[in-house]
């Protein structure tokens, strides 16, 4: 390893809940490498300088979500996030809107709770016949590319929460169910194999989901996989509405 | 309160994206002409006397036209308000806020429906 | 960090056994561009709201009678109602800018009949169907058409 030729001066967010009323700052000034990443750096204070410092992560190739971070104030993928554009000084924070923990590591029970609210596993409308015998034909539901697009995009989420600590609405309205909660929703009222739709779409005209939502687009903006999940939480919106007026006009099936 | 605004959502959402969509759409030439040109003497105050204006307002699409001119942008504008004081930390009062923003957006429109069916 | 979100934001269903510090807002909060624009997006309610009540009292003359609808009329070149006119103007576009240009396109029914069109096509159709609607409206009310 060649002797590296930067320094950084690095702030980083300690709070330990045994001593620390309040979460405060610690700083940090370490040799960087060109090629590191915002984690990198983390690593390296954590293993050379500082052993007490706490932070998760874990792939490190963006695919675990477990490595967000508030960077300079913006949520980010730390392991996704090149040191390189950054200059002299950067400064690192546990994820904005959650509770913290401990130094850089939120609590995310909360989100946990909010996720299950929308169903996120399909749903079937009864145990057919039929599908009994598409499963012995063809070892599972068939679905065509078309049908696979249509939903694909927001199923890339790994919910590394960037978008919860970018929203507006989640800092605000402790009942609001997120946009990744709301985009995972949407994505099975997409499925073809879904039946769902109705039963998702009475969650999102409850209190707290797609109707908060203001459309300030933050989540996309800091999205790492690309989901646009506030393309997913506005089409939610007129899902929601099309199937309230259907229910108006139409005789609910089964009801 | 918060449990009406709830069941009433889904109509306010549609009226809300009806004043944001049309609302904006129908506010551009009016503002243009009526709000801007006419005042500032670009087009000549006689395109508006009171004959014509009468004619053009009082015919079935006058009327229909106007009532969404006066009326959607106050659904646009009484949904936004409401998201905005909740972007200033008013969950708590959210409820209120709304309810409060909605009559006015209501009592104006019933206002505008009275003016425009009164023509 | 910009102050402190509700201190019940993403909290969980039940209390851990350890204490938490109160969750944090993003630090970009007020100072970051988009945020700006987000919050002046939402701050063109008022002026719409003000619009519509503007609109509201010339029909309200208008029916009043043509004396009354000649005072309103003249009356709107005040330099306050121009001032507040040329507002509504800059709000209008704006919002027809950012909601038509960007949110409306996103927001296309991904089930049902209608097919999926690209993002592109929806804002040139969008955008047709207001500059149209615009140049008809300023037409009509020019005495142009009609």
């Amino acid at each position: 390893m060649t002797e590296a030729a930067e320094m950084m001066h690095v702030e980083v967010t300690r709070f330990d809940p045994d001593q620390d009323e309040v979460p405060k700052v610690q700083e940090y000034d370490i040799p960087i490498q060109s090629d590191w990443k915002v984690l990198d750096a983390i690593n390296y204070i954590k293993d050379e300088v500082d052993s007490s410092l706490s932070h998760r992560w874990s792939c490190r190739m963006a695919v675990c979500g477990s490595c967000g971070m508030m960077v300079n104030g913006e949520p980010k993928l730390t392991c996704k996030t090149s040191l390189a554009d950054y200059s002299g000084s950067i400064k690192i924070e546990p994820l904005a809107n959650f509770p913290i923990v401990r130094d850089l590591v939120v609590d995310i029970d909360g989100f946990m709770d909010k996720f299950r609210q929308v169903k996120p596993w399909i749903l079937r409308a009864k145990e057919r016949a039929e599908d009994m015998e598409a499963l012995n034909e063809k070892g599972t539901f068939s679905q065509s590319p078309a049908e696979l697009g249509a939903f694909k995009q927001f199923s890339m989420c790994i919910n590394c929460l960037l978008c919860y600590s970018a929203c507006p609405v989640v800092a605000n309205e402790p009942e609001f169910i997120g946009p990744a909660a709301i985009a995972l929703g949407h994505r099975y009222n997409l499925d073809s194999r879904d039946e769902g739709a109705r039963e998702r779409n009475e969650t999102f005209r409850g209190e707290g989901t797609v109707f908060s939502c203001s459309f300030a687009n933050e989540c996309s903006q800091v999205c790492p996989k690309n989901v646009d999940p506030a393309a997913a939480v506005n089409q939610a919106k007129l899902g929601a509405v099309i199937d309230w007026a259907k229910g108006l006009v139409l005789p609910r099936e089964g009801a | 309160m918060k449990h009406l605004l709830l069941i009433l959502e889904p109509v306010i959402w549609l009226l809300f994206g009806a004043g944001l969509a049309l609302g904006t759409m129908l506010l551009t030439g009016f503002v243009l002409v009526v709000g801007l040109a006419i005042p500032m003497g670009i087009v000549p105050p006689e395109a508006l006397n009171y004959e014509r204006a009468y004619g053009l307002a009082s015919s079935f699409i006058g009327r229909v036209i106007l009532l969404a001119l006066i009326a959607l942008p106050l659904w646009k504008g009484a949904h936004h308000v409401r998201s905005l004081a909740l972007d200033f930390g008013g969950a708590e009062r959210d409820g209120a806020v709304g309810s409060l923003l909605y009559l006015a957006a209501a009592g104006v429109s019933v206002l505008g429906i009275i003016a425009v069916v009164g023509l | 960090m910009a102050g402190t979100a509700h201190p019940e934001a993403m909290a969980p269903p039940q209390k851990g056994p350890t204490r938490t510090a109160p969750p944090q807002m993003p630090g970009t909060w007020w100072g970051a561009p988009r945020i700006r624009t987000y919050l002046l997006f939402g701050a063109t309610g008022i002026v719409y709201f003000i619009a519509g009540t503007v609109f509201l009292h010339l029909v309200w003359q208008l029916g009043k009678g043509p004396e009354a609808w000649e005072t309103a009329l003249s009356s709107l070149s005040h330099p306050a109602y121009i001032a507040f006119n040329a507002l509504t103007l800059v709000s209008v576009i704006f919002v027809g800018v950012r909601a038509f240009g960007g949110m409306m396109p996103k927001m296309q029914p991904r089930t049902g009949p209608i097919p999926v069109l690209p993002a592109g096509t929806v804002k040139a159709l969008i955008y047709g169907v207001w500059s149209l609607m615009t140049l008809v409206i300023c037409l009509i009310l020019a005495g142009v058409l009609f």
